[in-house]
């Protein structure tokens, strides 16, 4: 790839190429798969820009437009699934959150950003001198090499951590403290384990209204599973989900990050 | 604004045809895209059709949105970019007369760093930006969030062209390198 050819794509997505060089720029991206990378590559690096931009509500007769052009104009393309095998892709009729949704949903957790991670390990390496004790619970997998401590920031946006959890993988216990999040009179915080060895998200239970909630309610789940889970908190009627799966909006989600040596 | 998960999970909603799914993300959206092909476009009339536009594109392709590549508000905020642009060059440069009521939208100076709280990309974004001499500064970021192109460039900071176009070869040159990726 030339550096003309990478100047165009940077100026392509700037926004400072004439209508003919836009033209010649698309119709690369269409034909030249080096030259879509490129294009990527700079709508990753400057598509944040967009994040300053004030908003501006648009009158209601754009959506009255809108909803009756896409009336009769069904989707185009399939999801792109690279994670979820066809076998685990059992849909629940009720519910969107099938299986097909966790590896994009697994994506979201990877792209909220490098400042989870540091954030996690932080705060994680921090949380570790205050933690009250795990409960003492029967090891039963001593002779596990994936024996840790592992911590994952659960959070909406990259500066407002809500819960940060930590997995004991040993006692297969959990920890989650109360960061930002403020109780929701008459609704309860419920966490979930996301696999793509389940076909639907895995119930952790109820976040309590103090600061700290200990639960051993990972025994039913190997270490493998465990460690590679996405982990989400969403919102139900008080008492939690009344069908087992997530019925409330899920407000926070991170992966877990080892913070202490095997 | 809903969270970026959220957003994923109405986009692939979307994906499969869900039209409840759709206007919540209209909802949930539709301010921030507006605002940025406004400030491009800066007539209300060329913004509703280029938001039109964009929602029906989202509709159609929402199943080629990849988290693993981009924010769902930042694909979607390109796709709106693009086609504003799009639309602006199309017109030819010049000939679109500005709505009093758009200038305030799309005041020449950005400035909003101090009003917002960034996320780690913007930061290493501008903290990039931010090394470069303060007038490419202003050329990058009058290039982002105004869509100009050269020409207009050139006319605005009373500067030839052709130095328009060496600043933003090596600015964008810069960037790349400072942020290193």
């Amino acid at each position: 790839m030339t550096e003309d050819q990478e100047i165009l794509a940077a100026e392509y997505v700037l926004g400072t190429l004439d209508a003919d060089e836009r033209v010649q720029a698309q119709a690369l991206v269409e034909s030249d798969a080096a030259f879509a990378a490129l294009v990527r590559g700079w709508e990753r690096r400057l598509g944040e820009l967009q994040a300053m931009v004030e908003p501006v509500e648009p009158s209601p007769e754009v959506w009255e437009r809108i909803k009756a052009a896409a009336i009769g104009m069904p989707p185009e393309e399939p999801m792109r699934l690279p994670q979820v095998t066809s076998a685990r892709r059992r849909e629940s009729a009720t519910f969107s959150f099938a299986a097909r949704n966790l590896a994009l949903w697994r994506g979201a957790a990877a792209a909220a950003g490098a400042l989870a991670a540091v954030l996690a390990l932080f705060i994680g390496l921090r949380e570790f001198s205050v933690l009250p004790p795990a409960p003492s619970r029967p090891v039963e997998t001593a002779q596990t090499p994936d024996v840790g401590r592992f911590v994952a920031v659960l959070q909406r946006d990259a500066t407002a951590p809500a819960f940060v959890l930590t997995v004991d993988v040993a006692s297969r216990s959990l920890t989650v403290r109360r960061m930002a999040a403020t109780p929701e009179p008459g609704r309860s915080y419920e966490l979930w384990l996301v696999s793509d060895r389940f076909p639907q998200p895995r119930s952790l239970g109820l976040i309590g209204e103090q600061e700290y909630t200990v639960r051993p309610t990972l025994a039913s789940f190997d270490p493998e599973t465990i460690r590679r889970a996405t982990y989400a908190v969403s919102l139900e009627p008080q008492g939690g989900s009344p069908t087992g799966i997530p019925t409330g909006p899920v407000l926070f989600g991170g992966e877990l990050i080892e913070v202490s040596p095997r | 604004m809903l969270t970026p998960a959220e957003l994923v999970w109405l986009l692939a909603a979307v994906a499969k045809g869900d039209d409840v799914a759709f206007e919540r993300l209209y909802a949930a959206t539709r301010a921030k895209l507006y605002g940025v092909v406004l400030r491009i476009l800066r007539r209300h009339d060329l913004a509703d059709e280029v938001i039109q536009e964009t929602y029906l594109k989202i509709w159609r392709s929402a199943g080629q949105f990849d988290p693993a590549l981009s924010a769902p508000i930042t694909w979607m905020a390109t796709i709106a970019r693009n086609r504003a642009i799009d639309l602006v060059r199309k017109r030819a440069e010049g000939s679109i007369e500005e709505e009093p009521e758009a200038a305030e939208v799309a005041a020449e100076n950005p400035d909003p760093l101090a009003r917002r709280e960034l996320n780690e990309r913007l930061k290493a974004l501008f903290a990039c930006i931010g090394k470069l001499e303060p007038e490419r500064q202003r050329l990058v970021l009058l290039a982002y969030y105004n869509g100009w192109s050269r020409e207009r460039l050139a006319k605005e900071l009373d500067t030839p062209v052709n130095t328009i176009k060496t600043w933003l070869r090596r600015s964008l040159l810069e960037i790349r390198e400072c942020l290193g990726s």
